[in-house]
């Protein structure tokens, strides 16, 4: 009796990191709902899953990997090369279905390779799948320099396709929630990762292969598991995951180019670890890993919604919740070692560094709380250098004040109808510029000193607002980047208004974060402007 | 024969150095045939020029942060976060040297030093220290988190690779910072004895650490951790000190690397610095003969080598005209070209055509 209930305690203690996962999951979310009025509608909840799809498709892939012991770094480049061919392929006017099926192919064919050179020429996974990344980074490039922008109907149709979800949305009026047709590949992809990991032979070695730094993958072999058939077949899979994650991605973003999803085995990474998948293998869900990708978008939302911390704080809270997690894997293993240690006969020896762990996972969760309040009181403190001007003059005792966002101006220029308001203001030589172009030609605002006014083709503004459209102002690809008021450079505001459409982008041009393409987007609209006070 | 020739034949005769002077012979062999003009050096306003000294300058950062890397690989572990710590190192000195960009508050005429090239808001050496000291940190969180906490080395190094940049990222405001300090960019730019000065700088570290790894104990205790941790706690050796001390070693290379990475290009921008170098520095260290994952014997020489071998593929394409994008794919070739080489499948065959001559000279000698 006792037997079978401490089977069963175990048993649930195998689930109890998918749990960890899936409960900060919804802890997190209850916070953003708390402390965010917006994230209250249901759409915020599957917009976690429509801005992330090709995550959610590498990031099963990756957990087979990684459950069988390996690691898959390949997976960025493969996505990007898989959008550079893709659109080099549409544009030489290829069928779609022709090219979906090859794109799967290479995928396999990129994954293959890798999986030979680690199974047969036992290199390691790491160097194996670090060339595969290279070669995929880099056959990009030979193939295009430039960015191929895919118009192909198909792609433009899977990219506009919502799925409405029953009971949030009105079929009629076809308004309500959505996921995206993409969305659907994923959750597809998922439930087939969820079968061949959990309902298959082939799961059953991946399982049996990983963990305990090589050894079980002898075990494995000894039992007479296919080890090395397998081990291709998981590299094979991955490479198929990211090829159609590399796809979804190319339809996502409109576009082929060798530096998409740069950086994006790190995060695929990270979320595994996040979702509870131990990175030694043997160990994990693919659903917890699913979650993980879940808990990252969450984080990005949470701090888009806040507004005020920059991007680069995503990292540092994922760095803070991979900590938390290892901290709830090792815990686990601790409990696990000492009930083993209490059933053994004579007992064994406690590991000596229990206490660590327990403190350790302490440190874990006070880090992630830490984070979470951090990122509702940090928003209003670093607000504040912004709105007080002491500390802004204390950084230029030069000869002029800095220069201050003028948004009450900007507004009534919106109001009056302006299509574009275009705001330059900082720097050491304190420019202080404002400028509103009318869909009649009108250009208004001050140069810093003195109002300007000024005339060009009305055909040019209307131009500038349809190529600013076709940049994709209207879309994620164009977001704020937020910076510390900054001594030498200067912040850029601009809004676009086109039909109903209006969007207001900030950007600081000392900062390597902004959209490749604002800058672009900056240069279009100077070259409408007036030359007054010597400023580009 | 001498000793030392003696003892440098039979580590060649091991293959341990033998493959990454392979390698790089190949790549020379390479230039000698369809680059021309390639071992062209000469001498313009005292210095030495040419694409030998251009392949020893650019490997600086790449030598010293396999430096370290070999020392965390041998103990058994991976640093995947040399690449942040880079960043890190040269955002703090980037700061210090020039604090206005990141909004810092200061007294007195700004305007005055903007281009300055004497210009430095600390002192040289305080501002070196402070970027050591923040490295030092950074080798000290992931020592702490291999060590004590248990963690295994990829995913604890993982956590600051990721986090990593976002700090720098936040310490610089993430903006560009330009650096005019003439004293400082000399450290990546300057030249000695017609040699640039990184050379030396590589050059003295790499002594260093020879000496600190080889003429002490140090060497043997990091060897017998990698073998086996449990079996060196047994025998006596702190191993979870042994290890601290692998990742704070090798944090210093990365944050030395950082610096003079940051004083050649005169910019410092948090995004780029850095970016993918772990990769080169690990693919280095196994060019070099000391094996991923296993831990145990390590070759410094051989890791340098290896961080040669990369410079040079990369120096060689860029004469023939590859776009630097695309270069990866070259990187990519020659890491397939080395794993199939350091196959046991291939060692075999190696070790049949060229050990033939050389065991029967061991046999003799011994």
């Amino acid at each position: 009796m006792t037997q079978t209930l401490g089977a069963r305690l175990s048993n649930s203690r195998r689930f109890l990191p998918l749990g960890a996962t899936i409960a900060m999951f919804f802890v997190v979310y209850a916070f953003g709902v708390m402390a965010f009025p917006a994230m209250r509608d249901s759409q915020p909840f599957f917009n976690l899953l429509n801005t992330a799809p090709f995550l959610l498709i590498a990031v099963v892939g990756q957990a087979l990997v990684i459950i069988s012991g390996g690691i898959d770094l390949s997976v960025g480049g493969v996505i990007a090369l898989t959008t550079v061919v893709t659109a080099a392929l549409l544009r030489a006017e290829w069928d779609p279905a022709v090219v979906i099926v090859l794109m799967l192919l290479m995928g396999i064919t990129i994954g293959g390779v890798m999986g030979f050179f680690i199974t047969y020429l036992k290199v390691q996974p790491f160097i194996a799948t670090l060339a595969g990344m290279w070669f995929a980074r880099g056959m990009c490039y030979v193939i295009s320099d430039a960015e191929i922008r895919i118009y192909d109907p198909t792609w433009k149709t899977l990219a506009g396709v919502k799925v409405l979800i029953p009971g949030l949305a009105d079929p009629v009026a076809k308004t309500g929630s959505y996921i995206t047709s993409l969305v659907v590949i994923a959750l597809v992809v998922l439930v087939v990762g969820l079968f061949l990991a959990h309902l298959t032979r082939f799961g059953r070695t991946l399982y049996a292969m990983g963990g305990d730094s090589g050894r079980n993958e002898q075990s494995a072999r000894l039992m007479g598991l296919p080890v090395d058939r397998t081990k291709m077949q998981v590299y094979m899979f991955n490479g198929l995951c990211s090829a159609l994650a590399g796809l979804v991605y190319s339809i996502y973003v409109g576009s082929g180019h060798g530096s998409h999803a740069m950086g994006m085995e790190l995060l695929v990474i990270a979320a595994v670890v996040i979702g509870g998948v131990a990175l030694t293998g043997g160990e994990g869900y693919v659903l917890g890993a699913f979650f993980g990708v879940l808990i990252l978008s969450l984080i990005q939302s949470l701090i888009l919604y806040n507004g005020q911390l920059s991007s680069w704080w995503t990292s540092i809270f994922i760095g803070m919740l991979m900590l938390l997690f290892i901290g709830v894997q090792s815990v686990l293993a601790t409990i696990n070692a000492r009930s083993l240690a209490r059933s053994t006969a004579g007992g064994m020896k406690r590991p000596r560094t229990a206490p660590w762990r327990d403190r350790r996972f302490l440190a874990g969760a006070g880090a992630v709380i830490a984070a979470i309040i951090g990122i509702t009181l940090v928003g209003p403190l670093t607000s504040s250098p912004q709105t007080t001007t002491d500390g802004d003059s204390a950084i230029l005792t030069g000869d002029c004040a800095p220069a201050e966002s003028r948004a009450a101006e900007a507004e009534e220029m919106q109001a009056a109808g302006a299509a574009i308001v275009y705001q330059r203001f900082g720097g050491s030589d304190c420019v202080d510029q404002l400028y509103g172009l009318y869909p009649d030609g009108r250009v208004t605002g001050v140069d810093g000193t003195q109002t300007v006014e000024a005339q060009v083709e009305p055909s040019a503004v209307a131009d500038l607002v349809t190529n600013l459209e076709g940049l994709g102002w209207f879309t994620d690809e164009m977001y704020t980047t937020w910076h510390h008021p900054c001594a030498e450079c200067y912040t850029y505001e601009i809004t676009v208004t086109s039909g109903d459409q209006t969007k207001t982008v900030g950007a600081v041009d000392g900062g390597t974060d902004a959209p490749a393409k604002y800058w672009l987007v900056k240069t279009r609209i100077s070259a409408l402007l007036p030359e007054t006070n010597g400023a580009p | 024969m001498s000793a030392v020739a003696r003892s440098l034949k039979s580590s060649l005769g091991d293959s341990r150095l033998l493959l990454p002077l392979a390698v790089l012979g190949l790549i020379f062999l390479f230039d000698l045939i369809f680059i021309p003009g390639f071992f062209d050096t000469e001498i313009r306003q005292g210095h030495l020029y040419g694409s030998l000294i251009d392949i020893l300058r650019n490997s600086a950062p790449i030598i010293l942060l396999a430096i370290g890397m070999t020392v965390v690989i041998a103990t058994g572990g991976v640093d995947l976060s040399v690449g942040a710590v880079m960043a890190i190192s040269a955002s703090v000195a980037a700061i210090l040297i020039d604090p206005r960009k990141v909004g810092l508050t200061l007294s007195g005429d700004i305007t005055a030093v903007v281009g300055d090239p004497t210009y430095s808001f600390m002192p040289l050496p305080v501002v070196i220290v402070a970027a050591m000291l923040a490295a030092l940190a950074c080798g000290v969180w992931n020592g702490a988190l291999v060590a004590y906490v248990r963690i295994q080395p990829m995913v604890a190094t993982l956590i600051l690779m990721i986090a990593g940049r976002g700090i720098a990222q936040l310490a610089t405001n993430s903006i560009k910072i330009n650096i005019f300090n003439d004293a400082f960019s000399f450290l990546g730019n300057g030249f000695v004895l017609m040699l640039p000065l990184s050379i030396f700088l590589v050059l003295g570290i790499f002594i260093g650490s020879w000496l600190l790894l080889r003429r002490t104990a140090l060497g043997l205790f990091v060897e017998s951790v990698g073998i086996s941790s449990r079996a060196s706690l047994f025998a006596g050796i702190n191993e979870q000190r042994v290890k601290l001390f692998a990742y704070v070693f090798c944090a210093l290379c990365a944050g030395i690397a950082g610096l003079v990475a940051v004083s050649s290009i005169k910019t410092s921008d948090a995004n780029v610095i850095g970016l993918y170098t772990e990769l080169d520095a690990i693919l280095a260290v196994v060019i070099g003969g000391t094996v991923l994952g296993a831990g145990g014997r390590f070759s410094l020489l051989g890791s340098v080598l290896g961080a040669l071998v990369i410079q040079a593929t990369m120096t060689s394409m860029y004469h023939l005209g590859v776009p630097a994008s695309a270069i990866t794919v070259v990187k990519a070739i020659v890491v397939v070209l080395v794993i199939v080489l350091y196959s046991e499948q291939a060692r075999d065959v190696i070790r049949r055509a060229v050990g033939r001559t050389g065991t029967r000279k061991q046999g003799a000698s011994a």
